[in-house]
């Protein structure tokens, strides 16, 4: 994986910087040296890792607006980052350029209970939200598994999903207003706190969120609040084939049911699993479905009932329904140690997450266990069934010398695989770095210039997180002059890094 | 009755020959007016250009599966079509697409999907199931110099490079001429009722509808009106599964019964009585009335009501969105004085107040949608630019020029 080439200019004037940055946060908030700045290196793709020229912790957004403004001028860059978790190398740092760490911007601003809006800063962790407002009866609706660390500003930049967006959508469809400010220090507010309030203007907002920091760095945002569904159950249904598991998720949407949450398991997640919550799973079981389904009482009874009749027809061997809150925590518990309980069969994994149409399952699967024979990687399957999510977790290990590329190698195929079913590259984790140089495999070069077009228009001297989501960099003076047409490579020439 | 004089139009059959005409308009620098069919001409700002281009020609559907929920269909494909197509799965546009033919006294049934995506227009569902925006997967469409592009997808989770399909919905034609849209379906409820009661003043109601809200009672159209009787009263839709409404019909049974007067429409009636409300039958717009569109926070709407009611910018109303968004008349007598006290009074307040139907002049003067800061309009420029360098693609259409 290769980087825009660090600017040895830039970094020779590192003292200089990092005392105009310590004027604008107070000397405590700018990180130069080594062991305070070891812990930034990389997000959560390890395999990824780079030293920040600075890192800089903002406490406010004048600051935010101060520091941007300071290194626009400088000409350094800025990689914007929350807590680091993302999976696709989004906040990887650059040599020469500026991390801006948002996690001292934490605060819940304002809650707004009859209008179901809460204002909150960026570096806010997603749970606080619904901590702040549960006893209200409402709820942030998108839940990363990361929900715990990850930031809400993480999750705009990322659209993240979670367990529960099948039914409930994703970050954007719960985001109502932002503000944001662009490379040049200037701030835009965009939408507010109400339904429509973007509405009338081109949807800036809508482009900003899953822009993975390179357009402007958000520093407040304006979130839909919900009412906690008043009862949820889950049924575990378990499967003597993986086609007939995946065949079960078409069914039981094409019957009008729209679950909460409809997550996979393969044979070899469940034996990892089962280690850990001492209970073993049915011999015959090779796939197991989780199906959540919440509303009210009466509702979930009901609904309970038909996906149970679903399941029964497309070959379901056992069906668990949890009666009380206790049991469904159980049965979810299997789902939330799947990738720890794999990191203990295996020193490395690597796990991607590219997203196919729902009947398209089977066979992406089945490629998927070809690969694993073409490059000798062992692989296990726990993924987002009802978005078509995939997030197939390729078992290496880092100290063997060439593990590491055939893991990547291997994540590519599948990568590919996806977008040729008709899928994309991504459904959740981003580009990033990781899947940067797949995009053309999905995008033509028009599509991908129309893109970098609006990278322009907000980021003109390409100073906000370089290196990330293109295969080139952006060459926006270019833009402007040159045109050829339909077909015609445009900057053939242009070295791809 | 908009876009002055237009005197050519073209009708292309494919995306390719949008791409043609749209090269060759660039390469003169020529404006053209985008359009679907054109029923909803009058939305937005005039368009100073003498020739149209015409998508509703690219009416085919280019597959739909409805096991994942996902159709995808040329932007000349009508709502009434796409809807029908759908209702044969037990499907259907989330986002209840409003034509607002009545509005502009144009053929709703020859409204496009391309039109409603384009100007985003929410029907009353959009306090449950979300916006045009949320369902909007993917866009083929042909930018400002004649490329054609591709964006998104047909996957209901995406984040593989900029969200260009959010940023062309609702963008009226302005960043390209759309060709090829893929949406997000969704399973149409099995059982729908409506409540009817009496309203009370306008506080009450909207307290009611945020107690109403405040639990997970499936309910798709929060609306005070006045009927045809020239009744004042509360819309309470609530939908789901046969089993979910009727429990949830038993809890607002409950929270509603104290005020009294309540009367139950059943399915077919109840299906009939939306349709009328989301293409804001009830506002009962005489020819020579403004039409309006307030977006605001749904507590401070009755004041702003009554300010409005009081300055005489407010004829008739209804309110939509459990409170959110207000639909007035306006009368035609003073249309410029009106329009911009009732902007001024929306700008205080902290509203967005649209125009939905006015005199050209009125809308090229004050611009149709309420203006933005400085840097946001700014920006947007520069997105548009970023899609179309020569502004030949509805020029003017969202933006009033200094
Ligand atoms: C165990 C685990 C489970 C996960 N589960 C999920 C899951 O279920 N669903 C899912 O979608 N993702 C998941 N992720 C991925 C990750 O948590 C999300 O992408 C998350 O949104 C990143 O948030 P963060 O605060 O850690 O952001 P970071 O990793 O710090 O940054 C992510 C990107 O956002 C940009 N950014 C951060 N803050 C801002 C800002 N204020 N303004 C502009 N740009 C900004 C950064 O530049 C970077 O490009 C998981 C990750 C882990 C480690
Ligand atoms: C001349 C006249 C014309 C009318 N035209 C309309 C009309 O075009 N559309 C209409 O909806 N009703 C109309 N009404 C009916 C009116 O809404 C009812 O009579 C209302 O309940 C009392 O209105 P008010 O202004 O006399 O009382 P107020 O004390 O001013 O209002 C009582 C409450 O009803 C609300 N309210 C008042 N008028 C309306 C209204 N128009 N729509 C919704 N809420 C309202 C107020 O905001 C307040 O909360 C009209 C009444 C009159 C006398």
């Amino acid at each position: 994986m290769q980087m825009p080439e660090p600017s040895q200019a830039i970094i020779s004037q590192r003292d200089a910087l990092a005392q105009g940055l310590r004027q604008i946060v107070g000397k405590d908030w700018v990180i130069s040296d080594d062991a305070q700045r070891r812990p930034y290196q990389c997000d959560g793709i390890t395999a990824y890792m780079a030293m920040p020229l600075l890192v800089v912790l903002p406490g406010c957004a004048d600051e935010v607006q101060a520091v941007l403004r300071f290194c626009n001028e400088k000409g350094v860059k800025i990689v914007p980052r929350g807590s680091g978790t993302s999976l696709s190398g989004g906040a990887l740092p650059l040599e020469d350029g500026v991390l801006l760490v948002t996690s001292r911007l934490c605060n819940v601003l304002a809650v707004d209970e009859h209008n179901r809006v809460a204002r909150v800063q960026p570096g806010v962790p997603n749970i606080k939200i619904t901590e702040a407002v549960s006893h209200l009866g409402l709820c942030y609706m998108p839940d990363p598994s990361s929900q715990l660390i990850s930031t809400i500003g993480g999750n705009v930049a990322e659209n993240a999903g979670g367990v529960h967006c099948l039914k409930y959508g994703v970050t954007a469809n719960h985001i109502l207003g932002m503000q944001a400010v662009l490379m040049t220090g200037e701030m835009v507010e965009l939408g507010g706190a109400y339904l429509g309030a973007a509405e009338g203007e081109l949807d800036l907002m809508g482009v900003l969120t899953g822009s993975e920091g390179l357009l402007a760095v958000v520093t407040e945002i304006a979130v839909r609040l919900e009412p906690v569904p008043e009862v949820a159950r889950v049924i575990s249904m378990s499967f003597p084939s993986v086609e007939e598991a995946c065949a079960c998720v078409g069914a039981i949407i094409g019957v009008g049911v729209i679950p909460a949450g409809l997550e996979f398991m393969d044979r070899k997640v469940l034996d990892a699993v089962s280690v850990l919550i001492k209970e073993k799973f049915d011999d015959r079981t090779a796939a197991l479905l989780l199906c959540e389904l919440d509303g009210t009482a009466v509702e979930v009874d009901a609904l309970v009932g038909v996906v149970s009749d679903v399941a029964r027809a497309q070959g379901a061997i056992e069906l668990k329904v949890s009666t009380t809150e206790e049991e469904r925590q159980r049965i979810w518990s299997s789902r939330k140690l799947a990738f720890s309980a794999i990191g203990k069969l295996c020193p490395d994994y690597y796990c991607t997450d590219g997203t196919i149409p729902r009947n398209k399952l089977p066979e992406v699967l089945n490629k998927m266990a070809d690969m694993s024979k073409k490059y000798g990687l062992d692989y296990a399957n726990c993924f987002h069934a009802g978005d078509g999510n995939l997030h197939p977790i390729i078992m290496y290990d880092a100290a063997k010398p060439g593990d590491l590329e055939k893991a990547e190698e291997f994540g590519a195929d599948v990568l590919i695989a996806c977008v040729d079913a008709g899928g994309v590259l991504s459904g959740e984790h981003g580009i990033g770095v990781e899947k940067r140089d797949l995009m053309t495999h999905q995008f033509t070069e028009i599509d991908l210039q129309q893109q970098q077009m609006v990278k322009c228009a907000f980021d003109p001297k390409d100073l906000l997180n370089p290196g990330k989501m293109f295969p080139t960099l952006c060459r926006c003076a270019e833009f402007g002059r040159m045109h050829v047409h339909n077909g015609n490579l445009r900057f053939a020439d242009i070295p791809r890094f | 009755m908009t876009d002055t004089q237009t005197i050519a139009s073209m009708r292309p059959a494919t995306t390719q020959d949008v791409a043609d005409i749209l090269m060759d308009a660039a390469s003169k620098g020529e404006p053209l007016v985008v359009r679907g069919n054109g029923t909803r001409v009058g939305l937005g700002n005039p368009v100073a250009a003498t020739r149209v281009l015409e998508l509703g020609g690219l009416d085919q559907i280019d597959f739909y599966d409805p096991d994942d929920l996902v159709i995808r269909a040329g932007v000349g494909a009508t709502l009434d079509n796409l809807e029908q197509v759908l209702a044969e799965k037990g499907q259907y546009l989330p986002f209840e697409p409003p034509r607002y033919a009545g509005l502009y006294g144009t053929n709703g049934a020859r409204s496009t999907l391309g039109g409603a995506v384009s100007t985003a227009l929410s029907g009353p569902r959009r306090i449950l199931t979300g916006a045009v925006r949320d369902f909007v997967l993917g866009v083929e469409g042909v930018n400002g110099q004649g490329d054609v592009f591709k964006a998104g997808g047909r996957t209901m989770k995406n984040v593989t490079g900029y969200d260009i399909s959010k940023l062309v919905t609702g963008a009226n034609g302005t960043l390209a001429a759309l060709t090829m849209l893929t949406i997000k379906v969704l399973p149409a409820p099995r059982a729908e009722v409506t409540l009817v009661l009496p309203a009370a003043t306008l506080e009450e109601d909207v307290a009611l509808f945020a107690r109403m809200r405040a639990l997970p009672l499936g309910i798709g159209g929060l609306v005070r009106r006045v009927n045809a009787a020239g009744v004042c009263e509360v819309l309470v839709r609530v939908e789901g599964t046969v089993p979910g409404v009727a429990g949830n019909q038993q809890v607002l049974n409950g929270l509603l019964g104290a005020r009294g007067g309540m009367v139950v429409l059943e399915q077919a009636q109840s299906h009939a009585l939306w349709a009328g409300v989301r293409e804001l039958d009830c506002l009962n717009a005489k020819p020579d009335e403004l039409v309006w569109r307030v977006n605001l926070p749904a507590t401070t709407m009755p004041t702003f009501v009554e300010q409005a009611r009081k300055a005489g910018c407010i004829n008739r109303f209804f309110v939509d969105w459990a409170g959110g968004v207000v639909f007035s008349t306006m009368r035609g007598v003073q249309p410029e004085v009106d329009t911009l006290r009732y902007r001024k009074m929306a700008e205080k307040a902290g509203a967005r107040a649209t125009i939905l139907r006015a005199p050209d002049a009125v809308r090229a003067q004050f611009g149709a949608f309420p203006p933005v800061s400085a840097g946001v309009a700014a920006l947007a420029a520069r997105t548009r630019t970023a899609f179309d360098p020569a502004g030949i693609l509805n020029p003017g259409r969202m933006t009033v020029q200094a």
